[in-house]
């Protein structure tokens, strides 16, 4: 009897209201976590300390290392003031740190969750000068790949723009440096759907993840996308294989008498000439193979992706719209390269 | 038609983060703001829209239902799964959480669905491999041990083979810096190989991978990778998954190696691993036992449903397969010792490396295994080392550590056809440094257990006057010493009676000598080979003719032709129940237990009549002259027998019972003299296999020490617990028994455990009670008891 009560009270207490009084401070609340602690000393480390504001090429590397940035909003401000520090840099002066060094920490974002980072992105990568970014398609491809072929429907989107805006700033080198060929159009087909014909109709359904209504932007900017890839690909020759072999051929330079075929002899403009040996890197298979000629180049696209590809584009009219206009792109690509082809 | 699966596109990754502005000023005194994100952090909650919307896990769950209509999406991911695969070969060391999904959801990913999906995963396995193998140094461990799981997952979804996927382990395994990774390859290795060799032994992947330990060991001998070799055998040994002569092989090379480690791993094999793996098997078969009949009992009485009847139907048919497994013939399995192809080889080879050479790296311990090995192997094969013995010579001193181990290895590596005059020093060094009467107690018992132990094997090593000299010793007034001594006569009444005193020869063996039964050992002289139990068959044999020709009215003893027929008639084994065995064992109503008599062999009166005049003896002999006689009989005929007949199956399987009854009624007290018992206990009872320890050579020691102290006496009763179970009562026992068994309290029991206080208004009430309220209630209480309780005793 006399311990219930005692219970009953110990129970009672625990829904009793704490009363506040004037002049006293708040109680603490019972799961209040006391943080605060004693110390002979503090030492901070790596503090820096400067009277000076810090350097401008100090603070774009220091952005940098900020890409990596656990918050989002951070990484989108770094990305938009390197976009900035480029952008208004004088002309014809050299970037404040070599692409080569800005890209490893850049790449990984063309996965970011967050929306905003990823078109920030895309602004910083069109600030580079296409000659800077020839060198490392065969790094970015790779990541571009990744973000096409992504679970979330918002990620494949921007990686298409990416794709978009690295044929229009390096077409020759994207479509042929290794594996850029076949693994993107790979891509294309399962970004698009139109592997095989079950999955090309148009009842098949696919999960996606993200917002509603986003997937037909994503048709319509990935149809844009594949008609300026194969554009660069297999689009007529004068187009595919663009100035170098016009500025060397004989017809449009005479050489002087004792120079013969001379242009064998200069200095090449391409960027990693003897890639196509792979020297060091992994044996390459089928898929990963480079295909540096137009001629090469069509003959896989005729015996892989022709077919499905001009199924696809057949559908694609059917559904009309923007999607029906995309195709319409497509189509004349495909028609031209076919025709210069048969010449 | 599926679902469309649609979440909204979540903005922000809730993970851990850190306020916004934690790292634009991450040079501000950052562990307040720590502490300010720790505070802040439990407060928020996760937002339905804010879930990560890459769901890898939720498309697997729809890939395995329906493979085939989330083909492209199973594509889609096997790219994503190669594009971040080529960004991580460009640079294995770096970090692969790139975004929201990393290299490592994604193998998972496809490793679970890859049995779907045949045509487009195939060289999935091979790209795994090569990234394991190229780089199981420079990965992110996370990465590595999802790799390996993912390779074992591919095994177990057969789309690797075993042989494949530990040819890539193993060397990992062995190469590897990284110890929670060689933890792990080792147990899926391992646990592969069981599951391979589950069904079925499955000799092609056995034999490949004791290939591959083979060459492990032999190429590099100073290396310790051999020890995972060991280690692998070692298990699949105990396990008795390996069970052949090749894991043998595996374990000898091992100890013939050059690293200490490889090498004591290899002989700690031979001297343990098969009583490990009779460990293990009684272990795996001892373990809960089912009882149906409770489950059934208890199925009657609770409330039925169908979990429940389930429940039976699983228990029984465990406890069926249990019966099954336990019926089937137990599988052969040798020793590791008797599965070597060259024993001799093998020993000699481990005295030259280990023992005899001075280089040899080995501490005494270690040094001491590989004796004991090379002790037992001389010893179970009846090897020649004749050099073995010398090397003994000189740790044979009391002041050698552990010299009951060499003491004890010596006795092991003796047997009968080393030749004497090798053991002779020996067991004169021993009994000079051990056996004195200046010597501790424990020692010289030692001494003597151990000379004990070396004659037992190779009787041949004693003289007379060292022997006379040894037993001697039985008037010490130490315990342990007189003991050993004894055991010495003992034996040596048996094998060598000549050597001793007369007076110290015993009634038997006297007998023996002036009948000429005993005859000398020779040295080589090996037993003839005889069936055992065989004149117990015989005898048994006799008497059914006896009792035959009786009730045919003819002479008890006389020949019976049509006897030998009926033999050959009945030659299968017949499940007649012959006159007095059906299972039951009998006991003599009228043996009586002999007390023991180990004390003394006579008694002091008789000894010293037996000292006057030797005539003595006669008499006693003459008092049963009907024995010796038939004895004698018995030991001419016993060939005879053998060799006249040939043993039909019926008569082979009333041998074995036969013999098993024998040993049991030898077992009986009174049965046969307690001595002769006792003396063939010690001897008989020892496997040849087993090991001769040096807790045996120690034996009796703990007898000559001297008395306990007070400190140790209270130290001993304070170690005696008085809360064991025999000490309780017996309803304190059933109390407990009940409660472990989840039973309820009884209706006493709960009333008298009930509190004061709740009684109290009822004892109030009961004093006001009026007569007739009283007779009432105890009229009642009466009734009730009588029907036996509230609900009564039905029917």
């Amino acid at each position: 009897m006399g311990s219930s009560q005692k219970k009953k009270r110990e129970k009672q207490k625990d829904f009793q209201k704490s009363k506040l009084k004037v002049g006293k401070s708040r109680p603490k609340a019972s799961n209040y976590t006391d943080t605060s602690f004693r110390s002979k000393a503090i030492i901070i480390n790596q503090q820096s300390l400067k009277t000076d504001a810090p350097s401008s090429s100090t603070q774009f590397s220091h952005h940098i290392s900020l890409l990596s940035a656990k918050s989002d909003v951070q990484r989108r401000e770094s990305l938009a003031h390197l976009t900035t520090a480029i952008a208004s840099r004088p002309v014809d002066f050299p970037l404040p740190q070599p692409v080569s060094l800005i890209l490893p920490s850049v790449l990984p974002l063309f996965l970011d969750g967050s929306i905003a980072v990823r078109s920030q992105l895309l602004k910083l990568l069109r600030t580079f000068p296409t000659a800077d970014v020839e060198g490392h398609t065969s790094q970015i491809l790779p990541y571009i790949r990744a973000g096409m072929t992504h679970l979330a429907v918002d990620i494949r989107v921007s990686a298409v723009e990416v794709l978009s805006w690295l044929v229009s700033a390096a077409g020759p080198e994207v479509v042929s440096c290794a594996g850029g060929w076949v693994k993107t159009l790979n891509c294309f087909l399962s970004l698009l759907g139109w592997h095989t014909e079950e999955s090309a109709r148009w009842s098949a359904n696919r999960i996606s993840f993200g917002k509603h209504g986003t997937e037909g932007k994503l048709t319509t900017k990935a149809l844009q996308a594949l008609a300026d890839f194969l554009l660069a690909g297999i689009g007529r020759p004068e187009d595919a294989q663009g100035i170098d072999s016009d500025e060397y051929s004989p017809t449009t330079l005479p050489w002087i008498f004792p120079l013969d075929s001379a242009i064998y002899h200069m200095i090449p403009s391409k960027t990693s000439l003897y890639d196509y040996l792979n020297l060091f890197g992994q044996p390459r298979d089928a898929e990963g193979e480079m295909y540096e000629h137009r001629e090469d180049r069509y003959r896989i696209f005729r015996d892989l992706f022709l077919k499905p590809i001009e199924r696809g584009v057949e559908n694609a009219r059917k559904e009309g719209g923007d999607v029906g206009r995309a195709s319409a792109a497509l189509a004349k690509v495909l028609t031209e390269a076919s025709l210069s082809e048969g010449f | 038609l599926l679902t469309r699966e649609r979440k909204k596109f979540g903005a922000l990754l809730i993970s851990n983060e850190y306020p916004a502005n934690t790292t634009s000023i991450s040079y501000s005194i950052s562990f307040v703001l720590v502490f300010r994100a720790i505070a802040t952090m439990g407060k928020r909650k996760v937002g339905a829209l804010e879930k990560v919307e890459a769901d890898l896990p939720n498309l697997q769950h729809k890939l395995l239902r329906d493979p085939q209509s989330y083909v492209e999406d199973f594509r889609a991911q096997y790219y994503q799964y190669e594009s971040h695969r080529e960004i991580f070969m460009a640079a294995p060391g770096s970090s692969t959480e790139s975004g929201i999904i990393s290299l490592r959801d994604l193998i998972d990913f496809i490793s679970h669905v890859a049995d779907c999906y045949s045509d487009i995963v195939k060289n999935f396995p091979q790209q795994l491999i090569e990234m394991l193998t190229a780089h199981h140094a420079a990965l992110d461990p996370e990465l590595r041990e999802k790799i390996v799981g993912s390779l074992v997952l591919l095994r177990k979804k057969d789309i690797i083979d075993s042989v494949k996927l530990i040819q890539t382990l193993f060397p990992i395994l062995v190469s590897t810096p990284s110890k929670t990774l060689r933890e792990l390859l080792f147990q899926k290795i391992l646990s592969d190989l069981r599951a391979s060799n589950s069904k079925a032994t499955n000799h092609k992947l056995n034999r490949t991978i004791q290939t591959v330990l083979f060459n492990l060991v032999n190429s590099d001998r100073s290396s310790s990778k051999g020890l995972w070799a060991v280690k692998l055998t070692r298990e699949l040994w105990k396990r008795q998954i390996w069970t052949d002569a090749k894991a043998v092989e595996i374990m000898k090379e091992a100890s013939l190696t050059d690293n200490e480690k490889v090498v004591i791993g290899g002989v700690r094999f031979f001297l343990g691993g098969d009583k490990e793996r009779e460990e293990m098997e009684d272990e795996s078969s001892g373990d809960e036992a089912i009882d149906v009949a409770r489950l059934r009992h208890q199925v009657g009485v609770n409330k039925k449903s169908k979990k429940k009847a389930r429940q039976v139907e699983k228990a029984i048919i465990m406890v069926k397969k249990k019966e099954r497994k336990r019926n089937q013939p137990h599988a052969l399995n040798f020793s590791a010792l008797h599965l070597l192809h060259d024993p001799q080889g093998f020993a000699e080879g481990l005295f030259s490396k280990h023992l005899q050479n001075t280089k040899s790296k080995l501490n005494l311990e270690q040094k001491l295994l590989v004796l004991q090995l090379i002790s037992r192997l001389v010893g179970l094969h009846k090897l020649t080392l004749i050099h073995l013995y010398s090397y003994f010579q000189k740790y044979l001193t009391p002041r050698q550590p552990s010299v009951t181990s060499f003491l004890a290895s010596l006795a092991q590596s003796t047997h009968n056809l080393v030749p004497p005059d090798v053991i002779e020093p020996l067991v004169q060094k021993i009994a000079n440094e051990f056996v004195s009467e200046a010597s501790a107690a424990e020692v010289a018992s030692a001494g003597l257990n151990a000379i004990r132990e070396i004659c037992t094997r190779q009787p041949l090593a004693m003289n007379e006057t060292l022997l006379q000299d040894l037993v001697m010793y039985k008037q010490s007034k130490d315990k342990g010493v007189m003991m050993a001594a004894k055991g010495l006569l003992g034996l040596y009444r048996k094998v060598g009676a000549e050597m001793l005193k007369k007076r110290d020869r015993g009634k038997d063996a006297a007998m023996g000598l002036r009948s000429g039964n005993i005859n000398e050992i020779r040295f080589g002289e090996e037993a003839p080979g005889e069936i055992e139990g065989i004149e117990l068959l015989e005898k048994w044999k006799e008497e059914e003719q006896r009792k035959k020709r009786i009730e045919m009215g003819l002479p008890p003893d006389g020949v019976d032709e049509e006897d030998e027929d009926a033999n050959w008639a009945n030659w299968d084994v017949e499940e007649e129940d012959s006159d007095d065995s059906g299972g039951w064992i009998n006991v003599e109503s009228d043996a009586e237990i002999e007390i023991s008599d180990i004390e003394d062999d006579e008694p002091p009166a008789k000894k010293m009549k037996q000292g006057r005049d030797n005539s003595g003896d006669d008499r006693e002999i003459k008092k049963n002259p009907a024995e010796e006689p038939l004895e004698a009989i018995e030991r001419t005929s016993l060939s005879k027998f053998v060799t006249t007949r040939i043993l039909t199956p019926a008569d082979l399987a009333k041998l074995a019972e036969l013999r098993s009854q024998a040993s049991v009624s030898a077992l009986l007290p009174g049965s046969k003299s307690g001595r002769a018992r006792q003396a063939g206990q010690s001897s008989s009872n020892r496997h040849i296999d087993d090991p001769l320890t040096a807790a045996e050579i120690e034996g009796l020691a703990a007898l000559s020490r001297e008395k306990a102290t007070r400190e140790e006496k209270i130290a001993h009763a304070k170690g005696m617990k008085t809360d064991r179970d025999e000490f309780k009562s017996k309803i304190a026992r059933k109390k407990e028994r009940k409660q472990e068994q989840g039973k309820s309290t009884t209706n006493k029991e709960k009333a008298r455990k009930k509190n004061f206080l709740m009684t109290l208004g009822k004892a109030k009430s009961k004093g006001k009670r009026s007569l007739v309220e009283t007779r009432r209630v105890l009229k009642v209480h009466q009734e009730r008891s009588k029907r036996g309780g509230r609900r009564g005793n039905k029917g």
